[in-house]
């Protein structure tokens, strides 16, 4: 972590109910950083590249990624992230889908973690408690300044 | 083909064969002329032949008649021997004559009255040839004066013309007979050329008719089995387009029904996690103020909220198995097939290995039949349906009774037919198309289970081209009797993902 600009931790994600289990099991692994939550698409590009705040002027950031978003693919916004001036920034995609191809796709377009939520909650809430350790340990790179 | 065609048609083959009929007739027919014909040449040879031999004895007549006068007139012995030898030869040439003629009797009254005249002629003329002999040649002379051989000799004269004119008039009858009999060949003949160029050009417009009608239905047909086949592609297509979006939307569905799940179980920890607190503080109120616990409080903390949480989990958690079930299956649908040729004998005898344990435990023995045919299939699919066979086989065994499972394997035409036979507890029948379908099962559900095996086993078989049916009645067991393409083939037997 950097010590100056401590890391948001984006998460793009549209079921309610799983954000807060998400957010619920970081919390219980020790992390304490800012999380910041939306349920689609749109708005969280919009913070991404838009925002006053956004973490390319204000410090690194760690984005979780769902898929299944109603208003757009979740492996758009990836290679979206990927191609631009976040394209260093960590991409945890959890989500739902457990389909090879998809998860090829994914690495393909340079996401970093891929995990499936899975349906029982031990193992959720194990897999979400390993990511917060993970979380407390990786370095996250500096936004690349573009020119 | 209508009806008058078809009358027609019949009419047509009706004509050819009396054509036939009648050909026969006419060879028949002309065979019998023929042989007449033979017949009456035959006469005709026979009559030139009698007066031949009519003229033969005439001749000699005239000559012995002659030697006799010669005699008279002159004794040079010349007319002697003329007389000796033609005198001597008339009683045989005559007898040939009667020979010829035994069919006639006109001819041989004549001949017979000619050989009595030519007996007292000759006897007579030996008289008068002996008179000459002896030098009494003036007796002789008035013997011959006396004119009785001489009109002996008019009488045989007479007879033998009369024969030699009814053998003529013979000989023309038959000569006409002949002759009319060779215009009846050929008039029998010509009749027969006709009737043979009618069935010829009758038979050829038939056979030519045939072969016409006979190209024309063949190219219906060849038109039919075109339209057969795309129509067989299209409903092909059809059924790979259904299946696929059957796949997916069993893909989809397992999927969004997941995420709510995960919600539901997640919360549902979460409240039971809750009840800790809950309960903590409720030993430590019972602890130090009891009179604030309500029986209600007691009874919703210790037992409606865990029994709530506990039938909640169950819930969700059958229906995450059942989720992952359609998951598997879309997942086994969109799975390529990869056919490789397969040792049956030792596919079959990995799946009963890989129960071994399990079987061993329950008591039951699984046999493999040594004449299994191999097929070219995909390895992991034929797996996946023999282990599912095999293990409900040993699931599902008799109370009392040792099992036998066996598994068999024949050809027939380009299939081959699997068997995988128990003498387990068997399934109603009015359960068989039942036991195929998803979270469907029979009987007492006294086994761990879903309800999935089968449709998994039934999906397969599809998928391979092939077949599944069940054929058992309540305890007599049960057979699976699967129909698989000795040799699969991708573009016909499976749907491709």
């Amino acid at each position: 972590m950097t010590e100056n600009q401590p890391v948001t931790i984006v998460m793009i994600e549209d079921d309610e109910g799983h954000a807060r289990l998400i957010e619920k099991n970081i919390r219980r692994a020790g992390i304490s950083n800012t999380i910041r939550h939306f349920a689609d698409g749109t708005s969280a590009l919009d913070y991404l590249y838009k925002h006053h705040d956004q973490p390319t002027l204000h410090g690194p950031a760690l984005i979780l990624l769902d898929l299944n978003l109603p208003d757009m693919s979740g492996t758009d916004i990836l290679a979206k992230i990927k191609s631009g001036a976040l394209k260093r920034t960590p991409v945890v995609v959890l989500t739902t889908t457990d389909d090879k191809v998809e998860i090829q796709r994914c690495y393909d377009l340079g996401c970093n973690v891929y995990i499936t939520k899975p349906v029982n909650y031990e193992s959720f809430a194990g897999a979400i408690r390993q990511l917060g350790l993970f979380l407390s340990v990786i370095q996250v790179p500096d936004p690349v300044e573009e020119g | 083909m209508s009806i008058t065609e078809r009358l027609f048609n019949r009419m047509m083959v009706g004509v050819v064969l009396f054509g036939f009929l009648a050909l026969m007739a006419a060879g028949g027919t002309a065979g019998f002329t023929v042989a007449r014909s033979q017949q009456f040449t035959g006469w005709v040879n026979h009559s030139n032949e009698v007066q031949a031999r009519l003229s033969d004895f005439r001749l000699a007549l005239e000559r012995t008649e002659t030697a006799r006068r010669g005699s008279l007139l002159d004794d040079s012995p010349r007319y002697d021997d003329i007389y000796r030898t033609f005198s001597v030869s008339l009683p045989a040439l005559l007898d040939r004559v009667a020979t010829l003629t035994a069919d006639n009797p006109n001819q041989q009254r004549r001949t017979t009255q000619a050989r009595v005249l030519l007996g007292a002629m000759l006897t007579s003329m030996d008289e008068s040839i002996a008179l000459i002999r002896a030098g009494r040649r003036q007796e002789a002379q008035a013997d011959f004066r006396m004119a009785k051989t001489s009109d002996m000799v008019k009488d045989l004269r007479t007879i033998t013309e009369a024969m030699a004119a009814e053998e003529a008039g013979l000989l023309k009858a038959r000569s006409d007979a002949q002759s009319s009999a060779a215009r009846n060949l050929y008039v029998v003949l010509a009749v027969s050329a006709v009737l043979l160029g009618i069935v010829a050009v009758s038979s050829l417009w038939v056979i030519l008719r045939y072969t016409r009608d006979l190209t024309a239905s063949r190219n219906a047909l060849r038109v039919m089995n075109l339209g057969l086949e795309s129509a067989v592609a299209e409903r092909t297509a059809d059924f790979k387009r259904a299946n696929e979006e059957i796949q997916r939307f069993a893909y989809i569905v397992s999927h969004d029904l997941r995420s709510p799940l995960v919600n539901v179980m997640g919360f549902t920890s979460e409240l039971d996690a809750a009840t800790r607190p809950l309960e903590q503080m409720l030993e430590k109120v019972e602890a130090e103020a009891p009179q604030l616990v309500t029986p209600e409080a007691r009874e919703a903390i210790r037992t409606d909220l865990p029994e709530a949480v506990g039938f909640i989990r169950t819930a969700t958690q059958k229906m995450d198995r059942l989720i992952n079930a359609i998951l598997r299956l879309s997942r086994e649908g969109r799975r390529v097939i990869a056919p490789e040729k397969l040792n049956m004998q030792s596919v079959l005898q990995g799946v009963a290995d890989g129960i071994r344990h399990q079987a061993s435990e329950r008591g039951a023995i699984v046999e493999i039949d040594a004449d299994v045919p191999d097929i070219v299939s995909d390895r992991l699919a034929i797996e996946q349906i023999f282990s599912n066979l095999v293990e409900n086989a040993v699931k599902y065994l008799a109370k009392g009774r040792p099992g036998v499972i066996q598994l068999r394997g024949r050809a027939q035409g380009d299939h081959v037919i699997f068997e995988v036979r128990d003498n387990g507890r068997g399934i109603d029948p009015k359960d068989h198309d039942r036991v195929f379908d998803l979270f469907r099962r029979s009987g007492s559900q006294d086994q761990p289970g879903e309800g999935i095996g089968l449709a998994h086993v039934r999906a397969l078989a599809y998928r391979l081209g092939g077949l599944i049916t069940c054929e058992s009645a309540l305890d007599q067991g049960a057979t699976f009797r699967l129909s698989l393409p000795k040799i699969l083939n991708l573009d016909r037997g499976a749907p491709t993902p």
